[in-house]
């Protein structure tokens, strides 16, 4: 049988819970980037099934805005990571509580 | 057949995702990360959306993961250690509710018929989609969506010049002084912790004169790019 | 199930083992022809024991390299470490599924015979993709190898290569803009005719010399093989490779040559376009062949002639000069298509 649109959403709404499961959980703060990117493509598949399943070109050209959104994101949060650990010595966001350096 | 393939590369990215957040080696999650970008890359192929299954491997896959997988190495970041719970109540809560997200996941895939309300499915041969093909995006991005792609060809100058600017070794508070000439005014205490906080500002137009007016000429250098 | 889907299925896989293997046999003749026109470039002969005149001097590689003893480094991360050639050798070998071998052929009991195994919409980005993926197996080799020499080797080749990827990917677009199609086939069927006077090369000459640059630096080639050079970094990021595995990333390094180099034949050079192409259709193959060796010998050569860079003279090259030429490319191209000189 062919597959329908809700099943491409109900797979989206898996990962995008599996993401969150995952910023919750997660100490370290590349692994917690990581899920939020995991977030951002369980969207990207829902924006690109509905826009096939209804032959409408605008969500893939959203899909297209948002990982360029997500590239940008992905260096600049990169570097914000790299200068906290160049101060702090440590990726742990638990252990990062305080203000003061 | 495009079950077939659904319920393959589905399988795939849901279990890469799991072991994603499972796996304490930040290494290992990035490459189970890997697998679920690729494995949705091909979810894609099979929405007839070839043109963003490549993007998406060209960028995601190809570029923003070797970025992270680049800081993980530099880094040197190690495994996580396993930590007591401490609210175990919790766990309980979070086995009913994913039963709950199981049971609505099944409900709606083997009870929901959307096919009389909805078109075909975009690879079924009589009525292929054909707003993934190249030449559609592309006319649509440069035409009707022409905004959207301009802003966003601002925000990665934006990005381009923030990562460079956060990557950058700020040596303001070590005693080397880099300045460049004739463009940086810096307060005293910044550079010399001893120094009384004074708002008399230093101007220099060399380093070495930078260093001879604060009395700092002995001090190492930092390391010299050419 | 229809017997029709099941018979294309397998035909599909006979075509890809058919490509596979005469890319295989090609490639393992490269290893040989290479040593054999480095060792002429230096005044020796290079081997020539092994059957007449060398002949068979790959299949003896190939057994000294099954036959030899896997030696794992005891702190790897087992995992990591066997995974890297894995996705070296396959990366590598993916792009040859979307090249154009051919024109079609008519065969007279078979009917039409296409001598592409796959052709979609989107090939030439299907093969940028790829090699974006490639990266992984280098850098997976340096980390996981538990050694610095390896670690410096596989981030300074990791590094080259997206380096590089960004020219390449950049000066692919100006034949983009000409052709107006991403197929690789289409982009060859439009470089027919006129006595070759249509090939890509006349119309993108810039494009071409920034293409084959980025193509070497992009396989790890002299000039650009700093990373990997013997004299430098011990072996680079394959340093902790035995046997097979150093066999897989040694043929995935040539793999990548092959596809760089078909890449620039299709594009550049009309592929299997050639004189009496459209009379005598089987001599396509031939044709395209004959470029591909072509632009292998090209990298041959240059191996034995250049020296090497050093890492930060690469880098500059590669970000100050290549890019800028490269979207200036794009940019003239565009102007002159608009204006509908090209």
């Amino acid at each position: 049988m062919v597959p329908q649109l809700s099943w491409y959403l109900a797979l989206s709404a898996v990962l995008f819970t599996i993401g969150v499961v995952g910023v919750i959980v997660k100490r370290n703060v590349i692994a917690m980037f990581m899920c939020i990117e995991l977030m951002l493509n369980a969207v990207n598949l829902t924006f690109v099934a509905f826009s096939s399943y209804f032959r409408e070109v605008s969500g893939q050209l959203f899909v297209f805005i948002v990982m360029t959104v997500a590239a940008a994101e992905a260096a600049v949060g990169l570097g914000i990571i790299i200068a906290i650990f160049r101060n702090r010595e440590s990726l742990d966001v638990d252990e990062a509580n305080i203000l003061k350096l | 057949m495009s079950a077939i393939f659904f319920i393959l590369f589905g399988g795939l990215a849901i279990g890469c995702a799991v072991s994603m957040i499972v796996q304490r080696n930040p290494l290992y999650s990035a490459i189970s990360l890997i697998g679920v970008l690729i494995s949705l890359a091909c979810i894609y192929v099979t929405l007839a959306a070839p043109f963003i299954a490549a993007v998406q491997v060209i960028v995601y896959a190809g570029a923003i993961m070797v970025l992270v997988v680049f800081v993980i190495m530099l880094l040197n970041v190690e495994e996580e250690e396993r930590r007591s719970l401490r609210l175990r109540y919790l766990v309980p809560a979070a086995i009913f509710l994913a039963a709950v997200l199981v049971a609505e996941v099944t409900f709606i895939i083997s009870t929901v018929d959307d096919s009389r309300i909805q078109q075909t499915h975009p690879s079924v041969s009589s009525n292929p989609s054909d707003v993934g093909l190249t030449a559609s995006i592309g006319t649509h991005l440069f035409t009707q969506y022409l905004l959207p792609f301009e802003i966003t060809s601002l925000l990665l100058l934006m990005a381009i010049v923030g990562a460079m600017t956060l990557a950058r070794r700020a040596s303001f508070t070590s005693p080397n002084v880099r300045v460049v000439p004739g463009a940086a005014v810096l307060p005293r205490h910044l550079i010399d912790p001893d120094a009384v906080a004074d708002a008399t500002p230093v101007e220099a137009n060399t380093t070495a004169e930078a260093e001879r007016l604060l009395g700092l000429e002995g001090a190492p250098h930092a390391r010299e790019e050419n | 199930m229809d017997w029709n889907f099941i018979l294309g299925i397998i035909l599909q896989f006979v075509a890809i083992t058919v490509a596979f293997t005469v890319v295989l046999m090609i490639v393992a003749y490269t290893v040989l022809a290479e040593r054999r026109v480095l060792a002429f470039i230096q005044g020796r002969l290079g081997p020539n024991r092994v059957g007449y005149g060398g002949v068979l001097q790959p299949f003896a590689d190939l057994l000294k390299f099954i036959l030899k003893e896997e030696i794992v480094p005891d702190k790897s991360t087992k995992f990591v470490y066997f995974l890297a050639p894995i996705v070296a050798i396959t990366t590598a070998l993916m792009p040859l599924i979307v090249y154009p071998f051919g024109p079609t052929l008519t065969l007279p009991f078979l009917g039409e015979i296409s001598l592409v195994v796959a052709r979609f919409d989107v090939g030439l980005l299907y093969v940028l993709g790829v090699t974006s993926v490639g990266v992984y197996g280098i850098a997976l080799a340096g980390w996981s190898s538990n050694n610095k020499y390896s670690l410096m080797g596989g981030l300074r080749s990791a590094a080259q290569l997206i380096s590089y990827e960004l020219s390449l990917g950049l000066a692919l677009i100006g034949v983009i803009l000409i052709s107006g199609t991403l197929d690789l086939s289409s982009i060859v069927e439009q470089q027919s005719g006129w006595y070759g006077m249509r090939w890509n090369i006349f119309f993108q000459p810039i494009g071409f010399i920034i293409y084959l640059i980025s193509a070497i630096a992009e396989t790890n080639r002299v000039p650009f093989d700093l990373p990997e050079a013997e004299t430098e970094l011990v072996a680079g990021f394959h340093t902790e490779y035995s046997a097979l595995k150093f066999a897989l990333f040694f043929m995935a390094e040539y793999v990548n040559m092959f596809t760089v180099s078909m890449l620039a034949a299709t594009l550049f050079l009309g592929g299997w376009n050639g004189p009496f192409i459209s009379v005598l259709p089987w001599l396509g193959p031939i044709y395209f062949l004959g470029k591909v060796i072509f632009f292998l010998f090209l990298y041959i050569w240059i191996r034995g002639t250049l020296p090497r860079f050093r890492f930060d003279q690469l880098m500059n090259f590669g970000w100050k000069f290549l890019l800028p030429v490269a979207i200036l490319n794009i940019i003239l191209t565009a102007t002159l298509a608009l204006l509908g000189w090209i």
